[in-house]
């Protein structure tokens, strides 16, 4: 079964995601509501990927993918940016940074996971 | 992967909704406020950025439950604030009252 992990700080998000890839995909979802605390559950975890938020008090998204980067035990793990900025200038600064694929809030509760296996190349 | 057929996910999101319902309203309760002061002229730096904040996560959230009208107008409010000038913010209040009015049957 696949594992996904969410970091979000905002908890309807969180929930809502969870929901989704679990009822709609089967899979096996992990949370957590700081970029710390996640890279504390990935690393224990080791979840098959991780969707994580851009903007999150204190630690921000990419601030906490740069620390994954740096820590043998979660660099493996693709990490899909969930945002909800859909400016150009954004997207262009994110595609530079090494994430295996970003989405865009809101998203379709029923379509999310199926979103998540085409970028990743899942076909289960 | 299976689509919604019995409802299910329907309905836990409506659960998920209702229990978010007093945050949503303190959010639409802080646009409000901060519109108030962007009118009268007295927006300072830490409402901006509050209120930018906020307007940023009801843009991410609000489509999630099927709310993409009002997730437009928190993201037409977010816009404004993240780059504020006299004639952007004199559009402010309206946009927030639109805003609270396309959820008004839902809050």
């Amino acid at each position: 079964m696949r594992s996904v992990l969410i970091i979000d700080d905002e908890d309807d998000i969180r929930e809502v995601a969870a929901l989704s890839l679990e009822a709609t995909a089967g899979w096996n979802i992990l949370t957590a509501s700081s970029g710390a605390q996640g890279i504390e559950i990935a690393a224990a975890q080791q979840p098959d990927a991780i969707l994580m938020d851009v903007m999150m008090p204190g630690v921000d998204g990419p601030t906490t993918f740069g620390h994954m980067q740096q820590n043998p035990s979660v660099a493996h793990i693709p990490v899909l940016l969930l945002t909800a900025k859909v400016q150009g200038v954004d997207q262009r600064r994110f595609a530079g940074l090494g994430f295996a694929g970003i989405l865009f809030k809101p998203f379709d509760p029923l379509t999310l996971a199926q979103q998540i296996s085409d970028v990743l190349g899942w076909k289960d | 992967m299976t689509k919604d057929p019995d409802g299910k996910i329907e309905a836990l999101l409506a659960d998920i909704w209702q229990r978010n319902l007093p945050i949503l309203r303190e959010r639409l309760d802080l646009l409000d406020r901060t519109a108030a002061k962007a009118s009268a002229g007295t927006l300072d730096e830490a409402s901006r950025l509050e209120a930018l904040s906020i307007s940023h996560k009801l843009a991410g959230n609000l489509g999630m439950f099927g709310h993409h009208q009002a997730a437009e107008s928190a993201s037409e409010i977010e816009h404004i604030l993240k780059s504020p000038s006299p004639e952007t913010l004199a559009h402010f209040p309206a946009i927030a009252a639109q805003l609270r009015q396309t959820l008004a049957s839902s809050l």
